[in-house]
């Protein structure tokens, strides 16, 4: 399938420290990918970079082909942008916001969608944008997008200061156009629950590189908790990469890992964990599968 | 485009920096001044020189051959300039060089001239109010009009509505054509003020370089040509109303050649060797024997004694200024009223 | 584009025209008073010797006007980054940014020629032109002060990294300071074709800041 967004070699430091070197992911049409990641691993960089706001070190980001940096400034129609904070321009209302982007995309505007999803706020149509709340702002965000209709959506943190209805709404409502007119969306959140029901794909990042790049379905069928008992005192000294975050509070000892249970329990056998009876094995959501490969620290 | 933004950015900083760095270094250096201020004795046959010198700044005052004076010295060796203190001290005397004098007589020969290339290096107003010189009461009246000289006469504009008076237009316009002006006018001069002893109009130099001049007497247009010496192309006139009317006026030619307009209307060379008025600070500080002119260019002070009767050279006294201050860009100049970069 | 401008400043416009043209109006006021008491010849009289141009009270107002005027367009577009919706529009970023700063100097440029129209139609009934023209003169200057300080705040507003602002700052006020050296009226005359050039040449450099944005600086 054809990338949408075909990001290579990336590498940015701010100042001299490192957010990460070279980085390379692509999203395929069609998808939806999440970017999760500890504060501090780059999303908001990556995001920026994939927005066109920010100038890696190194490394070429291309979207629709063309690299951002030097984009043909028609092919924005096809781009949605939400940046943090669903910020919208806050001296227009919701009549003069409409009308001033509509200009802007021509034969593709859909007015009544943008309406269809203002109608459901409660705010009069000449209320200015800065006097509303997060949420309802948010609303006023997402219905631009829909009414520019883009293919290829960027969305920067969709769920901060969202309360959790209109999380939901927002969730609900993008999941639905999405699905429906096969766009492709690449987005972060923080919150991980959000990211459950929308996403397809997911990135993890750590400091300074990508854990794993897998269908969200995946992770969740591959990833498990190994959990054992151990003596207390016993700290584990463990260095094979594909175990993750191995650790023993009093005689709980557990561990995450995307291999099967017989393996697991063979490469902890052969590392001399002293586990006293049974491997226990669990499946995960993705928050404790986020957790489980990034640590809790 | 970002690299021709970066260059009018590196460009404005540039000039900022040429601008404000000398600027900053000059300013906080304390200047050191051997700006002589002199006066041309008759009785001393020397110039006296004022300055002030050593740790205290205390004021010297010393003649050529080094000699110091001491204040009471100095009051009776310049009795013209010093008279109100010698006066009041009961030493004036009751003759100088053989002839009697008055302290009245002092005060009304006494002058004083300062001119300065700012009052001349500006975007003046070429509008000109001509005072009735003969006014039937004893103070001046400021008129009820103001002239201008355009390419083809003179026209009076009425304050009042705004107008050009046609009628006093043409009687002046004629007046001068009359007498050969030929128009527009190069350069005017006058004093345009009532607060003044008495008013002489204006010295007006035509499109041939050759001098006139105009008073309004009694309502009607008096015009007066300066004859001119062969050779002598005069650039710049200045009107001079002095309280014993010895003469009428400073004149420059080309040669930057100082000439005193006589009350004879005779064009009178002094001894001055060179005053440009556009770049020079003048000073004349004169009494009924000599002038002491003083012209300050870039480079030194020049101090000319001169005759009072026939403003022949009678001494000379040139120091040169050192200027230690760093060159830089500048907007304004000491010199003009323009602003405008230079360096 | 020009919608969006327009909406952000249409209530300070109103004020900047109204409050421009209202000191335009009081130096004309003072100018009439004076002549009402003493007449119009002690006006000439005082103009020809002592220097008086009547319009020195409007010396810093096309100053605070154009500042404002770039605040009021620029602030909202940095105010939590909405620049970054601005260019994300399917247009070139060259066209938006000459878009936005074509409608704040058509503006200030409109306000500057109604604020000499108002001083021109009273003071050429009164006053020679060797006088009035020497009053316009004396605040032409001024006025190109006021689009310098429009373009110099939204280079300095525009620009990302705060550091880089203050720097921006001190070079904006230098060059403002260029408009204001001289005292004697008229006397930027000679100088006014390449000070106008000069302020118009300050318009490419807000395409640094722009570019800058675009790098992500902060």
């Amino acid at each position: 399938m054809e990338s949408v967004i075909s990001c290579q070699h990336l590498t940015h430091y701010y100042g001299k420290r490192k957010i990460y070197e070279d980085l390379s992911f692509e999203v395929p049409q069609g998808r939806i990918l999440g970017l999760l990641g500890k504060n501090g691993t780059g999303k908001t960089t990556t995001i920026n970079i994939l927005s066109g706001y920010l100038k890696p070190r190194s490394g070429v980001c291309r979207i629709f082909g063309q690299d951002i940096q030097t984009m043909d400034p028609s092919l924005r129609r096809r781009i949605g942008l939400l940046i943090e904070g669903h910020v919208q321009y806050q001296f227009m209302n919701i009549e003069q916001i409409e009308k001033f982007y509509a200009r802007f995309y021509p034969n593709q505007w859909r007015r009544d969608a943008y309406y269809e999803l203002m109608s459901k706020l409660k705010v009069a149509p000449k209320q200015m944008i800065s006097r509303m709340s997060c949420g309802q702002r948010s609303q006023v965000a997402l219905g631009l997008i829909l009414a520019q209709n883009p293919d290829l959506l960027v969305l920067d943190d969709f769920s901060i200061g969202l309360d959790p209805g209109y999380r939901r709404l927002f969730v609900d409502y993008l999941r639905e156009f999405v699905k429906a007119e096969n766009k492709t969306v690449f987005l972060t959140s923080h919150i991980i629950q959000d990211m459950e029901r929308l996403v397809d794909d997911c990135i993890i990042m750590d400091y300074g590189r990508i854990l794993t790049q897998q269908p969200l379905q995946q992770i969740l069928q591959t990833l498990h908790r190994y959990s054992a008992t151990v003596p207390e005192g016993y700290e584990p000294q463990l260095s094979d990469a594909e175990l993750y975050h191995p650790a023993a509070i009093r005689k709980h000892f557990e561990v995450y890992s995307f291999l099967p249970p017989d393996e697991v329990k063979q490469r902890l056998m052969k590392a001399g964990v002293p586990m006293q009876g049974e491997l226990n094995s669990e499946s995960l959501n993705l928050e404790d599968a986020f957790i489980g490969l990034t640590g809790k620290y | 485009m970002r690299k021709i933004a970066d260059f009018i950015l590196c460009f404005i900083v540039l000039v900022l920096l040429v601008w404000q760095l000398p600027w900053l270094i000059n300013f906080l250096r304390t200047p050191d001044s051997n700006n002589t201020f002199a006066l041309y004795s008759s009785l001393a046959d020397d110039f006296i020189c004022n300055q002030f010198v050593g740790e205290d700044k205390k004021l010297h005052r010393y003649g050529t051959d080094g000699r110091e004076y001491s204040t009471a010295e100095t009051d009776s060796l310049l009795p013209c300039f010093f008279m109100r203190q010698l006066v009041a001290d009961g030493r004036f005397p009751d003759s100088i060089h053989g002839r009697a004098v008055t302290p009245h007589e002092v005060l009304q020969t006494n002058i004083s001239i300062r001119l300065n290339p700012r009052d001349i290096n500006g975007n003046n107003i070429a509008l000109y109010p001509l005072i009735e010189s003969m006014p039937k009461r004893v103070d001046l009246e400021w008129p009820d009009d103001m002239f201008r000289i355009t390419d083809t006469g003179i026209e009076f504009i009425k304050m009042e509505t705004n107008e050009v008076k046609t009628q006093k237009s043409r009687l002046f316009t004629e007046a001068l054509q009359e007498k050969g002006f030929s128009f527009p006018a190069l350069w005017v001069s006058g004093n345009p003020s009532v607060r003044k002893a008495y008013d002489e109009g204006y010295l007006i130099l035509d499109a041939q370089h050759r001098l006139f001049h105009l008073k309004r007497c009694a309502g009607r247009p008096f015009v007066h040509e300066f004859p001119i010496p062969e050779g002598v192309i005069l650039t710049h006139v200045f009107a001079i109303e002095p309280a014993a009317r010895q003469f009428r006026g400073l004149a420059v030619d080309t040669e930057n050649r100082l000439y005193v307009l006589t009350s004879d209307y005779r064009i009178a060379l002094t001894g001055v060797e060179s005053f440009q008025p556009v770049t020079d600070r003048l000073m004349i500080l004169g009494n009924m024997f000599d002038w002491t002119v003083s012209v300050l260019d870039d480079y030194a002070i020049h101090h000319y004694a001169l005759d009072a009767t026939d403003y022949h050279l009678i001494r000379r006294l040139d120091r040169t200024l050192s200027d230690s201050s760093l060159p830089g860009l500048h907007f304004t100049s000491g010199d003009d009223r323009f602003c405008y970069p230079r360096f | 584009m020009y919608y969006k401008e327009w909406i952000k400043t249409r209530w300070y416009l109103l004020l900047m025209f109204l409050s421009t043209s209202g000191f335009a109006g009081y130096c004309l006021l003072r100018l009439h008073r004076v002549i009402a008491l003493k007449g119009i010849g002690h006006v000439w009289e005082i103009m020809l010797t002592h220097d008086v141009v009547f319009v020195d009270y409007l010396k810093y107002v096309p100053l605070v006007a154009g500042l404002l005027l770039a605040v009021v367009q620029f602030a909202p577009e940095m105010y939590h980054k909405c620049l970054k919706l601005t260019l994300h529009l399917p247009v070139s970023h060259l066209t938006v940014i000459t878009q936005m700063l074509g409608f704040g100097v058509a503006i200030v440029l409109v306000c500057d020629i109604l604020n000499f129209i108002i001083l021109w139609s009273y003071m050429h009934q009164v006053l020679a032109y060797e006088l009035w023209s020497r009053c316009l003169l004396t605040a032409l200057p001024w006025y190109l002060a006021g689009l310098a300080a429009y373009l110099l705040a939204a280079w300095t507003i525009l620009e990302p990294d705060w550091r880089r602002r203050v720097f921006n700052l001190l070079v904006s006020l230098l060059v403002i300071k260029i408009y204001f050296i001289s005292d004697a009226p008229a006397s930027y005359n000679g100088f006014l074709p390449y000070l106008s050039v000069f302020t118009l040449a300050l318009l490419p450099l807000n395409w640094i800041s722009i570019a800058r944005f675009k790098e992500g600086k902060e």
